[in-house]
């Protein structure tokens, strides 16, 4: 497979800010990639720069194996989906779609019917006539992804396409995009704060913060082998707990630095006496005894019931969340033992807050 | 009595008084006047029937006197270069510097900012300044195309007939100017970034996204600004007072100018009036054009 967009070293800088640092990534033809993290990351600023809506300060872009550093957006051949749609308010549906082709001046008709084409993709045919401001958001967000495919561009850039639409839209237009994707077998890169959103509409997510890749890789790998403390917590939700501890004598264990000072087994071999971060993924505690060996107890200090599931909320410093089924009996106040089988124990190290897993 | 003071306070008694308060004002102040002006000018009025408030009807003769003055023509020219010629110029240069200062550079809004100077200038100033600019003997504009090996010799430009008017209509552009430049400073703030990104990603060239987006997107700004460049223009009266004083031999007299001449030097104010309600029409055509492109932005 042949890489569509291939960046090496990117650097980017405003003024004294590091915008963009050390950014390699190599996207392959047809593949879904989602870049992600907090706000301020640099992700919009990574997606503005393929666009060349951005110069970057150092460092490789090639497109379909082209180095387009200093070429203009418009010489690049791709599209891109704005947060704010961007129609242009001036043109109706059917002129929209078809400003690419007119400025590259095919003729009328021809253009006319490949607008047809494309509404028919993304069921628009009866709105070509409308102006933007005619339209509500879910089609104005249509619109805008039709005026992207009717170009057959060497990749789609969306920024952050689906954040100004409601909750139930959105998850719809998710599995919209990712659909439209598979049958034109396009190249796409999506940015989004989402991380719901990375999960389950890409191929391969791109975690940013501060400008800098913390990692990459495919969506579940992300999920089971979080390379640092930030991915950890940044992928899966409710966020994963993080509770301070010191490896066993053995280790092959771990204590953790609570009230209870209750021991983990874990399943990998590591340095013994060793300062770590131990991850429990909420979804992964199970609820049992407090007595029972290998569990900790904890002691509930609010409960969310949302009908299909239950979040508890530990009293303990730092407080531990728990996912369980919706229907668990378990009240206010009550103690519980809560235990972990020992592969889904994550370890970081509490300096570099690295996984240990490797 | 209670009742009446309740609707008055909170029903739509206060709205309809609000609305008396402005209609009668408009009325008093502006309405009365203009329907007033309208009827003098189908009377005979002179410096002696001046004190009365009604005057003998004359029909259409003010109407008749006024077209077949030999000037009329002269002067209905006059108007339609000064008034076109103005508005085109203001608006190119205006806008040519509306884009350029839309470029962010560092002090851009501030040197924007500069060029009102000129504008909030009284006319009668900016008339004496020009004057010194166009002065024959020793003036700067001449000196210039002089150095620049454009004349050979001075322009006469406030009493030469070929040149006066233009004299005027240069003052006006330059007095003009700023205020086209920040209508359409506004328009083109107005318009999104990612329209531009959009249309650069689709393949538009500067030029291209200039002639798609930029102009359709200002189109009631410009029409705003273009008819309010005539209506301003129509009203310059500071300015040809200050340079030419309409001369020389009416060569640059324009209708507003004119207007006043018949009614302040002639004492005609028959004739004064005809020209007025004359140049009342074309305003209120003008002005219709305005309302209905700000009517339009407001729905974009």
């Amino acid at each position: 497979m042949t890489a569509q967009i291939e960046i090496t070293d990117v650097q980017k800088h405003y003024g004294n800010f590091h915008a963009l640092r050390d950014i390699t990534l190599s996207i392959p033809k047809g593949q879904f990639v989602a870049l992600v993290g907090p706000s301020g990351c640099g992700k919009s600023t990574l997606l503005r720069s393929i666009a060349g809506l951005e110069t970057i300060s150092g460092g490789t872009m090639r497109i379909a194996g082209e180095v387009v550093n200093d070429m203009p957006p418009r010489k690049r051949d791709l599209a891109m989906v704005f947060q704010s749609y961007a129609l242009y308010p001036h043109m109706n549906v059917r002129d929209n779609l078809t400003y690419a082709l007119r400025l590259k001046r095919v003729p009328k008709s021809e253009r006319y019917a490949k607008a047809d084409e494309v509404a028919k993709v993304i069921g628009l045919e009866a709105l070509l006539d409308r102006y933007p401001r005619e339209l509500s958001g879910g089609q104005r967000q249509r619109v805008a992804m039709g005026r992207a495919i009717i170009r057959e561009p060497k990749a789609f850039l969306f920024d952050e396409p689906l954040s100004n639409l409601d909750a139930a839209l959105r998850v719809k237009m998710r599995k919209e995009v990712r659909a439209l994707h598979d049958r034109i077998g396009a190249t796409s890169v999506y940015v989004t704060h989402d991380q719901i959103e990375a999960m389950t509409m890409a191929d391969h997510v791109v975690v940013l913060r501060a400008g800098v890749i913390e990692q990459q890789g495919a969506p579940l790998y992300l999920y089971e082998r979080p390379a640092n403390q930030f991915v950890a917590g940044f992928i899966g939700s409710p966020a994963m707990n993080f509770v301070p501890a010191f490896t066993g004598a053995d280790g092959r264990s771990v204590t953790l630095e609570m009230t209870t000072q209750a021991c983990l087994p874990i399943d990998l071999q590591v340095a013994s006496d060793r300062p770590v971060t131990v991850g429990l993924r909420p979804e992964h505690l199970e609820i049992c005894a407090p007595d029972t060996d290998g569990a900790f107890p904890v002691t509930i200090g609010a409960i969310e019931r949302t009908g299909s599931s239950c979040y508890l909320f530990s009293e303990e410093a730092p407080e531990i969340i728990i996912v369980t089924d919706g229907a668990t009996p378990v009240k206010q106040g009550e103690v519980i033992g809560l235990r972990i089988r020992p592969e889904r124990v994550h370890l970081f190290d509490r300096e570099s807050t690295l996984s240990l897993r490797g | 009595m209670s009742r009446l003071l309740r609707s008055l306070r909170d029903g739509i008694g206060f709205d309809t008084l609000l609305i008396i308060l402005a209609l009668s004002y408009l009325f008093v102040f502006a309405g009365l006047p203009l329907l007033y002006n309208v009827i003098i000018s189908f009377q005979r009025v002179d410096v002696f029937s001046l004190g009365t408030l009604w005057h003998p009807f004359v029909g259409l003769e003010n109407y008749e006197r006024v077209f077949s003055d030999p000037l009329a023509r002269r002067v209905l020219i006059n108007t339609l270069i000064f008034t076109l010629g103005s508005v085109a110029l203001q608006f190119t240069l205006g806008f040519a510097a509306a884009l350029f200062f839309h470029q962010r550079f560092p002090g851009a809004t501030w040197f924007r900012g500069l060029f009102l100077a000129g504008w909030i200038m009284p006319g009668l100033v900016v008339g004496v300044l020009w004057n010194w600019l166009l002065s024959g003997d020793f003036g700067v504009i001449n000196h210039v195309l002089r150095s620049m090996g454009l004349i050979e010799s001075a322009i006469f430009w406030r009493s030469d007939t070929a040149w006066s008017l233009y004299a005027v209509m240069m003052a006006n552009v330059w007095y003009g100017m700023p205020f086209n430049m920040i209508l359409l400073s506004v328009g083109l703030a107005a318009i999104p970034d990612d329209l531009y990104e959009a249309a650069e990603l689709d393949g538009a060239n500067a030029w291209q996204r200039f002639w798609t987006i930029t102009l359709p997107m200002m189109r009631s700004t410009i029409g705003a600004v273009l008819a309010l460049g005539v209506i301003f223009t129509l009203q310059q009266f500071d300015l040809f007072a200050a340079i030419t004083q309409g001369g020389p031999a009416g060569s640059s007299t324009v209708a507003q100018y004119w207007s006043w001449e018949l009614s302040f030097r002639e004492f005609d104010f028959g004739r004064g009036a005809v020209i007025s309600v004359l140049m009342i029409i074309v305003v209120l055509f003008v002005s219709l054009i305005y309302v209905r492109s700000t009517r339009a932005e407001t729905r974009l």
